[in-house]
């Protein structure tokens, strides 16, 4: 059973006398285990959609299921989100960030504070569990805010173009340790993005939507091998493949 | 309608209805509760007994002089002190050694509650016009002074010197330059300094005097007159909130038309 | 070193009463209008049993006013901050309110609540609660949705979105707010004593006027600004003790 499944969703905004509508049709399914990745031009609707599936926002019409429910709310133990800003709590140590979720279940202290620890030594923050945010990189801080999305051990982690702040090397190389951290724990990522090769770098499957109103234009299976390199980049494969969708966008701004 | 401030009117909107609601309920809970004798009616007049009373008043010549006597009072100490508090402040601003010796100062006085020292303040100086006036002075002064320094200090400094370049002279950096600068923060101090000259000059009738608002309210309060107090609280009120608005409207029209004025 | 200090400040001290004490003796200044440190000794002296009893009728009503103001000002202010319209629609009202002169409804509650301590504390909870509401609304709107939507995203309550972020966010503008409301409570209540009460330092400063007894009104004026200063330290140690805030400045950089 694919952990995603969403079929013919829309999604309409009330802004004054006008109807916005921001998602129309889509339809997809995500397999577990997964690295999906939805690349689209601006303002297309991936947020909207990420945001839907997350349980934050309801839909117009059509279905969405989470491991075979319907969401209608934030299931957080199911899901875990990770947004472009870190919106880490300003005045808890790293290791409180990640293990503030499991603060507010009641999660008793021991066990808590094991799991969080592991999980920082997992995003290679151990030495800063007592670091305050602002004692930490940009970088540093969306790695905080990753741990603390797999704090309650979710089997979907959300993330809404978590890296979109940060500048080019830090990009590349959290992108590269995402991958790593991914291929760890084993969990299904659904990852949003307007960078292309970020998109084609990370993924096994690349859904490519239009600009608004959003629609899948088109599945993309990536079937370069793993662990992925990083001057896989600059191949002539893979300028294909990012050439190719880079068209599909243009033509569909029409 | 033309939609350049566009983002302002909802906000606009929620804010004179929500400024309507709580009016109406306040006014018509009042008015309801003491007609349906909820409370005791010797402690809670209806609005509309008091409004009578009010009405009353305003045809009394002995109570309209009283009510000119405090306006007069307000009026001299705030025409008194702006001009001492601006052109100090102005000053300070522009002398900033002198500023660095007397900010201190300021900022005691500031820090300590002026209105304790009313018994003091009569000692020395009695319980007459002058004196009241006085007092609300002191009230009025300190605020003034310090919104004037911060005007000064915050006429952006690169514009200065870049009117220098240009060639203008001395006037007309005062008058096209500092003073759309200040003027948003000088009304601003000029506001609080009013509510808090109010405020002494209240006090000191309530306190040490004979005739006036502040005495008058004071005696019904004493003589338990709750109809005659509630009639002078409402007066008061209305009196005060329409000075705010006005000078806070004010201050609203003067930065909006000097932002659009500088931006251009 | 720090002796070297401390004996010199003393020595600017015991100059300055002298000088202090000479102007006034001397008749420099008026006996009636300026005590001398003499004076004012003398009264803590004669009367300080009574004046301590004052003392602490007035600390308890500024108590009893803060802790009110404080919970109700904050309260409201979270709620009314939480909501965008509502916040819109009220906090314009309120800060209408605010210039009213206060000292104006005092008489009323003279006529409500009589001349004791009640009277003083209601006036002084209705000082201090427009600046804690204000402010608080204030520094609840400050806060970013995003923080709104991750408080939604990992299952939080209501309660523990308001009390574990909402709160712990809003607090550098809560503290000021309380700097303000606690310096009005302490006016508030000093001079309502003053205008008419049963007891406390007000109304043994007015008292004490009234007989031109200048030492005790000087000696009760230095008792009065010591809470105010008392307060005020109050609210800095709350202020350091939330150290979280100097965080909170540093963090969003």
């Amino acid at each position: 059973m694919p952990i995603i499944e969403v079929s013919k969703l829309a999604k309409d905004f009330n802004a004054g006398r006008a109807v916005l509508r921001a998602l129309a049709d889509v339809s997809f399914s995500v397999e577990e285990g997964r690295f999906v990745t939805l690349v689209g031009p601006s303002g297309c609707g991936k947020s909207t959609l990420l945001q839907i599936l997350a349980g934050l926002i309801g839909a117009t019409s059509g279905q969405v299921l989470i491991e075979g429910k319907r969401i209608s709310a934030p299931m957080p133990d199911k899901i875990g989100m990770v947004f472009q800003d870190p919106t880490l709590l300003p005045w808890k140590t790293a290791l409180a960030n990640v293990e503030f979720p499991l603060d507010l279940r009641g999660v008793d202290r021991t066990l808590r504070r094991s799991r969080c620890s592991a999980l920082l030594d997992l995003v290679g923050l151990s030495e800063f569990a007592d670091h305050y945010p602002h004692e930490l990189s940009g970088g540093m801080r969306q790695r905080v805010a990753i741990a603390r999305g797999l704090a309650q051990d979710p089997r979907l982690i959300l993330m809404d173009e978590p890296f979109a702040a940060l500048d080019e090397q830090t990009r590349t190389r959290m992108g590269h340790e995402l991958l790593d951290i991914w291929q760890k724990t084993g969990k299904t990522v659904f990852f949003i993005t307007h960078s292309l090769t970020e998109a084609i770098y990370l993924s096994d499957v690349v859904l490519v939507m239009s600009p608004r109103p959003g629609r899948i234009i088109e599945t993309i299976a990536i079937d370069f091998p793993r662990p992925r390199e990083l001057d896989m980049i600059g191949s002539e494969a893979f300028g294909r493949i990012r050439n190719r969708i880079w068209h599909l966008i243009a033509e569909a701004q029409v | 309608m033309v939609n350049d401030g566009g983002g302002q009117d909802p906000a606009m909107g929620a804010a004179l209805a929500g400024y309507l609601t709580f009016a109406v309920v306040l006014l018509g809970g009042w008015e309801l509760t003491a007609q349906l004798a909820l409370v005791d009616r010797d402690l809670l007049p209806p609005l509309s007994e008091v409004c009578a009373i009010l009405w009353r008043f305003l045809h009394d010549p002995r109570f309209i002089s009283d009510l000119g006597l405090t306006a007069g009072e307000v009026a001299i100490a705030f025409l008194i002190a702006a001009p001492l508090a601006i052109s100090t402040g102005f000053l300070l601003g522009e002398r900033l050694h002198l500023a660095e010796t007397f900010n201190p100062v300021v900022h005691f006085v500031l820090a300590v509650p002026q209105s304790i020292f009313l018994p003091v303040f009569i000692l020395a100086f009695g319980i007459g016009f002058f004196e009241k006036v006085l007092f609300g002075i002191t009230h009025a002064y300190f605020v003034i002074l310090l919104n004037s320094f911060a005007a000064v200090r915050s006429i952006p400094r690169p514009l200065v010197a870049a009117a220098r370049v240009f060639g203008a002279t001395r006037a007309q950096i005062y008058t096209r330059i500092y003073l759309p600068a200040m003027l948003p923060l000088i009304l601003t101090g000029l506001r609080l300094g009013m509510i808090l000259c109010i405020i002494g000059v209240l006090l000191a009738e309530m306190y040490a005097s004979r005739r006036g608002i502040g005495r008058l309210i004071f005696t019904w309060g004493e003589g338990y007159q709750v109809p005659e107090l509630l009639a002078g609280i409402v007066l008061v009120s209305v009196l005060t909130i329409t000075v705010n608005e006005a000078m806070r409207l004010a201050e609203l029209h003067v930065s909006r038309f000097y932002a659009r004025a500088s931006t251009a | 070193m720090m002796r070297l200090h401390l004996v010199k400040t003393l020595v600017i001290v015991a100059v300055v009463l002298a000088m202090w004490e000479a102007i006034v003796r001397f008749g420099v200044a008026s006996q009636i209008i300026l005590a001398a440190p003499s004076d004012i000794v003398l009264a803590a002296v004669k009367d300080g049993g009574v004046f301590l009893r004052a003392f602490a009728t007035t600390m308890i009503e500024i108590g009893a006013a803060i802790l009110l103001a404080s919970t109700l000002g904050i309260v409201v202010g979270v709620v009314v901050g939480s909501s965008h319209t509502l916040a819109a629609a009220t906090a314009p009202f309120l800060s209408s309110i605010f210039a009213i002169p206060l000292i104006v409804l005092y008489p009323l509650l003279m006529a409500w609540l009589g001349i004791g301590p009640l009277s003083k504390i209601v006036f002084g909870v209705l000082s201090g609660f427009f600046p804690i509401a204000l402010n608080t609304i204030d520094g609840v709107r400050a806060i970013e949705q995003r923080y709104f939507v991750f408080a939604r995203s990992i299952g939080a309550t209501s309660l523990q979105t308001y009390a574990r972020i909402v709160f712990p966010m809003a607090l550098p503008a809560v503290v000021s707010g309380l700097r303000v409301g606690t310096g009005l409570v302490v006016i508030g209540v000093v001079v309502t004593e003053m205008l008419a009460s049963l007891g406390g330092i007000g109304f043994l400063i007015s008292y004490h006027r009234t007989l031109f007894d200048t030492g005790h009104v000087y000696f009760g004026m230095m008792l009065a600004l010591t809470m105010a200063v008392a307060v005020n330290i109050g609210i800095t140690w709350l202020d350091r003790r939330l150290a979280l805030w100097r965080m909170l400045e540093q963090a969003e950089g």
